[in-house]
């Protein structure tokens, strides 16, 4: 395997999944991408010596090492030297973490089965069991009214469609946002009101929270290391809000997607931070059309040119200037679909090439006129109401190459 | 104070490594373009290079549309090339 010097932590990771970590790599100095070609192809001399080794000699295989088992281990008492203790042991997220002690991961846990297996998750291949997610639960400060939603997320995540490893190891800034649709949103106090993607919710934080250490701890998604995100973002601390299906115009998430609206679900999506869109002048969904297009539809966008399924939150104000109009879910989504496009003559001729290559479906018979549409068909387009007063919405775009999955909250 | 450890890894298997060659003489190098910007670039330049200096066979390519997602094509590359070369990056 050839890689650059900057990924070969994910090189070796990648590997090490595959039961491969004796797989030769051989690096050259990063970058490689936003490079003249002849620039990158001269790289090549330099590793001729050590790709020939790598495919003429045998290299030896480290010794199997057994599957991991719930360990307890040794931590210091004061609190303050337990958080030097356990940014070092890679245990926390760099915000204070509670101590997962038998009694409270005990408590989390209830009468669950500890060694029953959630899911397994990428990048390391971790085995989520109810155990190893109430450990980081307790990491997170959740209680054991949380843990359903969490091990619903955990399980959700590792839907094939969602594209874990990818999520856990691209440069693009994503995490997994977690959507509560139902009545546990209310018994749990999720927030899907004013600041609901802000600070003051407990649970919002904690879920979000508990979902984030389980995928660094369990799925050995490391900052800087497996997880090669070039700026990262805040939601990679916690990223959880609930729908706010009381001031919602339409029917919610969960009931769009199947689910009886007793039902609890979660709903994750592989998205970046949300983008605001504000518009207080509009009094017509035609006319606050302009400003939510608008904030999709730009060049940086991974959707416009992977596609996938993008989320725009509208504000409770906002979707029912939409609805006054006589707007459905479903008109929303498809004005939506038609308003949020790039022209074509908007991308470098660089990024034009690369996209013919990548992705000839799309773009080979494109021209310079050509309207690039944030999503493949109205209907990805995602929809929620969440916030509390205000002429505020956001646009989530997501990761791309990602769908978001739905699963129920098994109480 | 006895806390409970949060990681919970996989089970390591050890796999095995196709057996390598003594020599690349007279064999066919397969190159796997992952799509990331330059990575076929240099990836052919290696092959390239490998070709002229072990007196290899030849070398053929391969690419999967995009880095994000597994290769669907790794039985194909096997029965068409001897040795691959593919890549993991920006």
């Amino acid at each position: 395997m050839l890689g650059t010097d900057a990924f070969l932590s994910l090189a070796r990771a990648t590997s090490a999944k595959h039961g491969l970590p004796h797989m030769p790599v051989a690096l050259v100095p990063h970058p490689l991408g936003g490079i003249p070609t002849d620039t990158a192809r001269a790289k090549a001399d330099a590793i001729l010596d050590e790709v020939l080794r790598g495919l003429t000699s045998d290299p030896t295989p480290p010794a199997t090492t057994a599957a991991a088992r719930p360990t307890l281990v040794e931590a210091p008492e004061d609190l303050d030297a337990f958080q030097l203790w356990a940014m070092e042991q890679e245990w926390s997220d760099g915000l204070p973490v509670l101590p997962p002690t038998e009694a409270r991961v005990a408590k989390i846990l209830g009468r669950r089965a500890g060694e029953e297996l959630a899911s397994t998750l990428m990048p390391l291949d971790g085995r989520a069991t109810l155990h190893a997610i109430a450990v980081n639960a307790a990491l997170a400060g959740a209680g054991p009214e949380h843990l359903p939603v969490i091990i619903a997320a955990v399980r959700a995540v590792a839907t094939p469609q969602f594209n874990l490893n990818a999520i856990q190891c691209t440069t693009h800034p994503c995490s997994p946002l977690v959507i509560v649709n139902g009545p546990i949103a209310a018994r749990l106090g999720v927030a899907g009101g004013p600041n609901a993607l802000g600070n003051g919710h407990r649970a919002n934080a904690v879920i979000g929270r508990a979902l984030r250490l389980v995928l660094q701890n369990v799925g050995g998604a490391r900052p800087g290391r497996e997880d090669r995100a070039t700026l990262g973002h805040p939601g990679k601390f916690t990223y959880c809000l609930a729908e706010n299906e009381a001031q919602s115009p339409w029917e919610p998430l969960h009931v769009e997607r199947g689910f009886a609206r007793e039902d609890s679900t979660v709903t994750v999506c592989g998205s970046e931070p949300p983008h605001n869109v504000n518009d207080h002048g509009s009094t017509t969904g035609e006319t606050l059309m302009a400003a939510l297009a608008g904030t999709a539809a730009t060049t940086g966008s991974n959707n416009i040119y992977l596609a996938g399924d993008p989320l725009v939150i509208l504000g409770p104000e906002h979707a029912q200037t939409l609805a006054s109009s006589g707007w459905s879910k479903q008109d929303f989504q498809s004005r939506f679909w038609d308003a949020a496009r790039v022209p074509m003559a908007k991308f470098s001729a660089d990024n034009i090439a690369r996209f013919k290559l990548t992705h000839p479906e799309r773009f080979e018979n494109a021209g310079p006129d050509t309207l690039l549409p944030f999503a493949s068909k109205p209907e990805d387009v995602m929809v929620i109401v969440a916030g509390g007063p205000g002429k505020h919405s956001a646009i989530v775009p997501t990761f791309g190459a990602t769908r978001s999955v739905t699963e129920r909250i098994e109480a | 104070m006895k806390l409970w450890s949060p990681f919970s890894g996989g089970q390591a298997k050890i796999g095995r490594l196709a057996p390598r060659k003594p020599s690349l003489a007279g064999l066919t190098i397969g190159v796997l373009d992952n799509s990331k910007p330059n990575a076929g670039a240099l990836l052919h330049r290696v092959a390239e290079l490998l070709a002229a200096r072990t007196g290899a066979a030849g070398v053929r390519g391969w690419s999967k549309p995009s880095a994000a997602r597994p290769a669907e094509i790794l039985d194909d590359i096997a029965k068409g090339a001897d040795v691959v070369l593919t890549g993991s990056a920006d």
